[in-house]
């Protein structure tokens, strides 16, 4: 149903099914109606009863004026995205409770001292969640400030035009994870390993997407810019610190694809509170997570630098 | 539309009703009738060329007679206080839904820009004054300052989505007073979607819409860089604008026209419905006796002001 039919002339971006225009570049997809050779007079009949047939507000479509039936136009698409597969599941549930004990005892010294022995699992679900993976080329030109060439502003604008690639770039369209979750875990997935059908794990929850083409083109494009402003500021623009910066993305050959991707959802109980973790369903090095700090610890650890400053501020007003 | 050039009008074509035989005269600008004979309506159907390409695109109609109609009211009662009172007790009238040709319009537009782009700094500065004493003292005080660097550079973007009139009858300010259309209803022109209504032909050139889209386009630029700037604050931005890949479709959209008349001595003001999201757009007709007796009346006040401040002193 979101199957490419054709390539955009102008930008060579893919339309799919039911785009009547390219939504990067406005380029209109081709029709297939042929003109009229001469001048002519036509009345549109009903194919069921033979009435004249006209454009109704009650039904927003040509229809027909004596039997109420409507005439089948060809309308603009924007159909739910569905995904058009799934990363399968590596990491198995004892894999996955294994990077859990792992990822506790690995926070530090801030951390409860019994936070790897008493955390209780409560719950433990294999969940595929949502994102758009997408390639593209783009023409970026940009504008910031930046510290370089400044003068008595900390401050100079620079401006600038480069080429930019994207290969592969995951965009988040999940509703269960947060940005957050999405970036740490992420970079476990390998794309490479596309399946038609959920593979790996039983009873896991499948999110859908839940947003339109059109708005899911508008995400992906807002996401390309962000990244787009990102490395800019990596690679393009003089000196160490930025601010104000702006791109204009010109995009080609834009071609984003549908993936549902593996990730355990964790909660543990830890001295009656409820805490969340994810995992990578394929790679357990990719873990991200809330735990509690250990108040004591902490506390002791603000009592003792007070202390100590007392103490040196006492050394310097006796010397 | 209504007030179509009177040569226009003049320009008719003879058609024969297919259901009924009869023949109809037809202005040539109007891309359907209906018969008066038999009350069937017909879609005509000519040879593309280039000031008259064949529709690639219709927005169909939301917005009936009826909503459009107390539109118009709600619009002319609330107009603003200055307008004439005859205009705002004027009962809209002749009212029809036109599909109304307009062209879809975009490119890549490349600019080259220059500007002065202002820094903001703070100094410490010293300064003296009088304490309350009345004792001379030297004290500081932080103040913004601005350096201004010329920035110059290059800017590429698409433009999509421009709709520019091309009826005769309806100015592009008049058609931008109700815009936006929701170009997401956008359908493929099919004939059976103006079926029973009124459709116009591009009555302006090719050329006349392709400045007028050029005109937008750059408008769009300007705003686009003025967004792009960096700094603190900018001024003096000159820029270039070159437009290619440029593309234009024609585009029927629903409006809703209304003539109001309310006075004998003027023409009536056309009022624009659109047909697709109840926007209402036109020129209010201003009372100059208000806007004067509101002038004079501000005079006064403002004149009372300053003798009552004046006699005080
Ligand atoms: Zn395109
Ligand atoms: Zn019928
Ligand atoms: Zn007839």
């Amino acid at each position: 149903m979101t199957t490419a039919i054709e390539i955009c002339e102008r930008c060579e971006s893919p339309l799919e099914t039911g785009d009547l225009r390219c939504s990067i570049c406005g380029q209109v997809s081709p029709a297939d109606r042929p003109h009229a050779e001469k001048l002519t007079v036509q009345i549109l009949r009903c194919r069921g009863c033979g009435a004249a047939t006209a454009y109704d507000i009650k039904h927003q479509a040509p229809s027909c004026t004596f039997c109420d039936s409507v005439v089948e136009v060809e309308t603009l698409e924007d159909p739910l995205e569905q995904s058009e597969g799934y990363l399968p599941f590596t990491i198995g549930q004892d894999e996955a409770r294994k990077a859990m004990r792992h990822w506790l005892s690995s926070l530090g010294w801030f951390r409860p001292s019994d936070l790897t022995t008493s955390a209780r699992l409560e719950q433990l679900k294999p969940l595929w969640w949502v994102g758009w993976v997408f390639d593209a080329e783009s023409f970026v030109s940009w504008a910031a400030d930046s510290n370089a060439g400044s003068r008595r502003s900390a401050w100079a604008p620079h401006s600038g035009q480069v080429e930019m690639t994207f290969d592969d770039i995951l965009v988040s369209a999940s509703r269960g994870l947060s940005d957050a979750e999405v970036s740490a875990i992420s970079p476990g997935c390998d794309l490479a390993t596309i399946r038609k059908e959920p593979e790996g794990a039983q009873n896991a929850t499948i999110e859908q997407f839940d947003l339109q083409r059109s708005q899911a083109r508008q995400q992906v494009i807002e996401a390309i810019q962000v990244i787009a402003a990102q490395r800019v500021e990596q690679s393009e623009i003089p000196g160490t610190s930025f601010r104000k910066t702006s791109v204009s993305v010109v995009l080609r050959k834009l071609i984003t694809r549908r993936f549902s991707l593996p990730a355990w959802i964790l909660a543990y109980r830890y001295k009656g509170r409820l805490y969340r973790m994810v995992i990578c369903g394929q790679n357990a090095s990719y873990v991200t997570g809330s735990a509690p700090y250990s108040i004591i610890k902490i506390i002791f650890v603000a009592v003792s630098v007070v202390a100590a400053m007392l103490a040196i501020f006492a050394a310097v007003a006796a010397s | 539309m209504t007030d179509a050039p009177s040569e226009q009008v003049a320009d008719q074509v003879e058609i024969s009703c297919q259901a009924c035989g009869s023949t109809l005269l037809l202005d040539s600008h109007l891309r359907t009738t209906v018969c008066p004979y038999c009350a069937s309506p017909s879609v005509i159907e000519r040879p593309p060329s280039p000031n008259r390409p064949a529709p690639s695109f219709v927005v169909g109609f939301v917005v009936d007679h009826d909503r459009a109609a107390a539109a118009v009211r709600d619009w002319i009662s609330s107009a603003s206080i200055f307008a004439r009172s005859d205009f705002k007790q004027a009962a809209p009238e002749v009212t029809r839904g036109v599909y109304l040709p307009a062209y879809l319009y975009g490119a890549v537009a490349n600019s080259s820009y220059s500007a002065r782009i202002g820094e903001d700094y703070t100094e410490t500065e010293t300064y003296t004054t009088t304490d309350s004493k009345g004792n001379t003292v030297t004290r500081t005080r932080t103040v913004t300052k601005t350096e201004y660097r010329s920035l110059n550079g290059e800017h590429s973007t698409y433009i999509v989505d421009v709709v520019v009139t091309a009826s005769a009858g309806v100015t592009n300010d008049a058609l931008e007073a109700v815009e936006p259309f929701d170009l997401r209803a956008l359908r493929r022109y099919e004939p059976s979607f103006i079926s029973g209504w009124l459709a116009e032909d591009p009555s302006r050139s090719k050329d006349d819409c392709f400045q007028l889209s050029h005109d937008e386009s750059v408008a769009k630029v300007e705003q686009l860089l003025h967004e792009f700037m960096p700094g603190d604050s900018h001024t003096s931005l000159q820029f270039q604008t070159n437009l290619s890949n440029e593309v234009i479709d024609l585009v029927l959209l629903p409006v809703w026209s209304f003539a109001v008349r309310y006075a004998e001595d003027r023409p009536p003001v056309q009022i624009l419905v659109n047909g697709q999201t109840g926007r209402v757009g036109g020129k209010v007709p201003i009372s100059t006796i208000k806007v004067t007796i509101a002038v004079l009346t501000g005079l006064i006040v403002v004149g009372g002001f300053a003798l009552a401040i004046a006699s005080q002193n």
